[in-house]
């Protein structure tokens, strides 16, 4: 939309007043069950609230899988600097805030507000992605340069993730030095200058890789992939290549999968089919507006029932959904058709050959799986 | 019999299930050569309900496996993506 100078959609919905929740009984109950099992979740009802989504710094070096120095090592040596623990310590001591209602009604509060050394609001909210990809991809770790990072990035308008690792790329490349704290904000910097590197990097990190001729970019369908390596949590590599979004972290993330050991993070059995069962719900869950944050907190039969309970309580029994996978898949459908009909095949569901040859420190292991096994993600 | 002297490291809300514990120096857990991630989980008091991981060598425990002496061993929660 924005190549075509198009600015805003407004949809007006043609009257005073709301949608009418169609059940209002079997809405409230099910919200009161649902806000309860939220809640009382480990996760969305205490990690998310004290530390946010940085909390996942921790685990996810601990496993082996935080792509750093533009995905050359699974641990970033300096990750303990910019872990959710680290950032709690620094904003109790400068007044900050880990807990913070970044959506409105919103019962997790994972937002934050990160102020600098003089207790002045530099940023809010630092996430996690951020976090990876300003820090871990390139080198630097002091959470002051991240957070300024982001909020450059927030004021210019552009995206974090993408961001970074075009910085990563570029300093890969041999533009500037890993962990080269005054030339990643001059790179971010550039942007809003509009100089010739700054229109390269808002291109995305494949736009800079093809200008250094480094195809050490880690992307797909030019889309960065997240801060989970596919060598280390392979589940995350299926899903990278075959979201019809590109390299997303949203679509069929299995970090959960794996902590909660229901997989193997290095082990191909169940991977295609967890990130096939993940993005089929994710989809569903996210076209109800519902934050992908508490989809942990929705494993069990109860809380399925209840999140179900609370779309038909609101849109009534006419247009109830009765499975949210079922769903999902309806509409990853409509995406591939819609990706065909631009032209991408299933030679665009690949990961970056590099992933495939260099061996991730500190398992060192490559991304397992054939084309072939790529493509039963949806065509099962 | 034979005592190990274990460096733990405890990450996410689970630190405040320890008392006195100070994440810059983590804590030195002593307990019979062999001991289990149970084990561990037990000398610490942390329940079941906190669905804690223990990861040993960048690889998660199971709750039978041993620790080893030397190795740093992180307590971590389960998350999901972010």
């Amino acid at each position: 939309m924005g190549a075509k100078g198009l600015k805003a959609l407004i949809v007006e919905q043609g009257g005073k007043n709301a949608d009418p929740v169609l059940d209002p009984d079997t809405f409230k109950a099910s919200a009161k069950i649902l806000a309860k099992i939220i809640t009382e979740d480990p996760f969305s009802g205490s990690m998310l609230p004290n530390l946010g989504t940085a909390a996942l710094v921790a685990p996810v070096n601990s496993l082996g899988a935080f792509p750093s120095i533009n995905a050359t090592q699974g641990v970033f040596e300096g990750w303990e600097k910019i872990s959710a623990e680290a950032m709690a310590e620094i904003q109790k001591a400068r007044g900050g805030q880990m807990k913070h209602t970044g959506c409105s009604q919103c019962i997790v509060h994972c937002s934050n507000e990160y102020l600098d050394a003089n207790g002045k609001y530099l940023t809010g909210s630092l996430e996690y992605e951020t976090i990876w990809a300003m820090g871990g991809m390139t080198g630097i770790d002091h959470f002051d340069t991240i957070a300024r990072l982001d909020f450059l990035c927030d004021d210019i308008g552009v995206d974090t993730m993408s961001t970074g690792v075009g910085i990563a790329v570029a300093m890969d490349s041999g533009y500037k030095a890993f962990g080269d704290q005054s030339a990643a904000i001059e790179m971010v910097e550039e942007l809003a200058r509009g100089t010739t590197f700054g229109n390269i990097l808002g291109q995305g990190p494949a736009a800079v890789g093809e200008h250094f001729n480094n195809s050490r970019v880690p992307v797909v369908k030019n889309q960065s992939i997240a801060a989970y390596d596919p060598r280390a949590m392979i589940g995350n590599g299926i899903s990278y290549a075959t979201s019809p979004m590109g390299g997303d972290h949203t679509a069929g993330n299995l970090v959960g999968a794996y902590l909660g050991q229901v997989l193997n993070p290095l082990e191909k059995p169940g991977q295609v089919e967890m990130s096939r069962e993940l993005q089929y719900f994710n989809a569903g869950a996210d076209n109800m507006g519902m934050c992908l944050m508490v989809y942990a907190s929705l494993n069990s039969p109860e809380a399925r029932d209840a999140f179900l309970g609370v779309i038909n309580g609101f849109l009534g029994p006419e247009r109830a959904v009765a499975d949210l996978s079922v769903l999902g898949r309806q509409i990853i459908d409509a995406e591939r058709e819609f990706n065909r009909n631009a032209g991408l095949t299933n030679k665009d569901d690949r990961l970056p050959k590099f992933f495939y040859e260099e061996p991730l420190p500190p398992h060192n292991t490559v991304f397992p799986f054939s084309g072939e096994e790529i493509d039963k993600t949806f065509d099962f | 019999m034979r005592v190990m002297k274990l460096s733990v490291k405890i990450y996410g809300t689970l630190q405040q299930q320890v008392p006195g514990y100070q994440h810059s120096k983590g804590i030195e857990v002593e307990l019979a050569d062999g001991a289990t991630a149970r084990d561990l989980l037990t000398r610490l008091k942390i329940s079941d309900k906190q669905m804690a991981v223990i990861v040993m060598d960048g690889q998660i425990l199971k709750e039978n496996d041993a620790m080893r002496e030397g190795a740093p061993i992180h307590l971590l929660q389960p998350v999901s993506g972010g």
